[in-house]
């Protein structure tokens, strides 16, 4: 019953909420980044950041620095964060974060199938997977020549397996194929997930129904503008939608039929949680919608720590955790390649 | 008698003044051909420069839009297929400055079977008569049709470019981020920049030998 999780939640969930609570006051601040903006370098990038949660995963890396160093030691403070409250999770929670890893998971299959296509070598690519989508049988997708292959030999035993129902074909694997088993298996994934969500109810269910839904129609959006001009065909397209989110049914469909950018931010005008992320943009520009999204997103993720008793804390943290790696890539890159004037294009603050 | 040998020799002596003169004005030319070159190889790679920090940039702005997982080094293809595109190298007989090499870039060429394939790039500056000459492309609403043949191949092969682009781009997955596209143009933008470079420089030693050879 909504309202009471505080008479049992504390019971198994007491100890991560306090932990995870714990981590995001760890989150890098406003003056964080106005420092590290300012760097000249990426070992002064690495100084700076010794004095945060990341020192201890950066002090042992030798110089010169690369953005791809940086990026892969902050994500292993993510993944000993996410390993530390799995392994003292109990049901429902523990499902609740393995939903977590399983969008990585996906990703991560795309990049060994994707990769072993272009000829290259499995250990090659595992070493570039992400960690928290790592399963055993991972090398093995190297062997599959299509999709049903690929469920049959590998993914069968996988938690992805029950996504795969949409894309059994036994048409061979190339380029856009790929893109579309990816699409497809994340909808899949998004629409399992909300349900699950639903399914605890309570805090848990209201707050997540609202970061999921979000989620689908950011993706519905990234969807379209990034088939505009490819050979996606409309009714493809609208196969990629997720069936929920603010923008099903009625958005999708024009969104299915969009052919450039204006015509997108016509539809998403439409829609008072988009209105504002739209207005800060100009007629023909894409640029900056990424930016806007991300801070949207933020200020959602944040608000899930505004109530206690639900599963959302686990969720946002994590999230927030990933765009502050996204907002250390950016400030690198913007600093290794000498236009610190652009840094703020893509920085999105937390706090 | 004299007088007529004077005259004789007068003429003579005001046709070497302006054999000299033709000379000296010759020298001027190839000195300031020289100079232009210097300028426009300076320009251009000023231009080089700029266009790489963008495309640099554009591609950072792709890794941070899209994942690092969908753009890195792993994905590049490494099954054998024929370049994209070529560089020809021919002599060229430039006036005053004699036989100069020149480069010329054949982007997007189709990949046909004899490994020859028809240039896209240049079916529609052959067509138009002039290099890069911009066309707008209307849609079909007025229900006019094109009805001149060379506007008909221009936009087949503007429509062909852009299958290649995609085609190259589709290492990194079926749909991908406008910056990402962004970074493309911005690298075959410098592509060409290169080429032009290539040919300035050649045509700049050229002129900076016939000056030294004087």
């Amino acid at each position: 019953m909504y309202g009471f999780e505080a008479l049992t939640f504390n019971i198994h969930g007491g100890y991560l909420e306090a932990i995870v609570r714990g981590h995001r006051a760890g989150l890098l601040t406003t003056a964080d980044y106005n420092n590290l903006c300012q760097c000249e370098n990426l070992d002064d990038i690495k100084m700076h950041l010794s004095a945060t949660k990341y020192g201890s995963y950066l002090q042992n890396e030798p110089s010169p620095l690369h953005t791809t160093t940086i990026v892969e030691k902050c994500t292993l403070k993510l993944v000993d964060d996410y390993k530390h409250m799995l392994c003292q999770a109990t049901e429902p929670m523990s499902t609740f974060l393995e939903y977590i890893r399983y969008g990585h998971m996906i990703d991560n299959v795309v990049l060994i199938v994707t990769g072993t296509l272009h000829e290259r070598d499995v250990q090659e690519l595992i070493e570039k997977c992400h960690p928290l989508g790592m399963f055993d049988s991972i090398a093995t997708l190297a062997v599959a020549q299509n999709m049903r292959e690929l469920y049959r030999l590998v993914l069968v035993d996988t938690p992805l397996a029950p996504y795969f129902s949409e894309c059994l074909t036994s048409e061979d694997l190339d380029d856009m194929n790929i893109e579309i088993m990816r699409n497809t298996l994340y909808k899949a994934y998004l629409e399992d997930f909300y349900k699950f969500c639903q399914k605890l109810g309570g805090a848990t269910a209201e707050i997540m129904s609202d970061l999921l839904a979000f989620e689908a129609d950011r993706r519905a959006v990234n969807i379209t503008i990034n088939s505009i001009g490819t050979e996606l065909t409309r009714e493809d397209r609208k196969k990629l939608y997720s069936n929920f989110g603010f923008l099903y049914p009625y958005g999708h469909e024009e969104l299915a039929i969009c052919e450039d950018i204006d015509q997108v931010r016509g539809v998403m005008e439409k829609y008072p949680p988009y209105q504002a992320i739209f207005s800060k943009m100009s007629y023909g520009e894409s640029q900056m919608l990424d930016k806007a999204f991300y801070e949207e997103e933020v200020r959602r993720l944040c608000l899930a720590f505004e109530q206690q008793f639900h599963y959302a804390v686990f969720f946002a943290y994590m999230r927030l955790r990933e765009q502050e790696i996204r907002n250390l890539m950016w400030i690198s890159e913007c600093v290794a390649q000498n236009q610190k004037s652009r840094i703020h294009d893509s920085v999105v603050y937390m706090f | 008698m004299a007088g007529a040998e004077e005259i004789e020799i007068c003429e003579g002596g005001e046709e070497s003044i302006e054999a000299e003169a033709k000379t000296e004005r010759g020298d001027e030319k190839v000195l300031l051909q020289f100079l232009d070159s210097l300028d426009g190889y300076l320009t251009l790679m000023d231009s080089l420069n700029s266009k790489l920090r963008e495309g640099w940039f554009d591609l950072a702005s792709a890794r941070h839009s899209m994942g690092t997982l969908r753009i890195n080094t792993t994905l590049l293809d490494l099954k054998d297929h024929s370049a994209s595109s070529t560089l020809q190298v021919t002599d060229q007989e430039v006036e005053s400055l004699g036989s100069v090499h020149c480069f010329a870039l054949s982007k997007w060429a189709s990949k046909g079977g004899s490994g020859k394939g028809k240039d896209f790039s240049t079916v529609a500056d052959s067509e138009m008569g002039s290099p890069r000459s911009p066309q707008l492309r209307h849609r079909g609403v007025s229900g006019e049709k094109p009805s001149d043949k060379g506007e008909t191949t221009v936009l087949a092969a503007d429509e062909e470019i852009k299958k290649e682009r995609a085609k190259s781009l589709s290492v990194f997955g079926g749909l991908v981020s406008p910056k990402l596209r962004g970074a493309q143009l911005s690298f075959e933008t410098a592509l060409e920049t290169l080429v032009e470079i290539a040919n300035t420089r050649s045509s700049m030693l050229t002129a900076f030998e016939r000056i030294s050879k004087k």
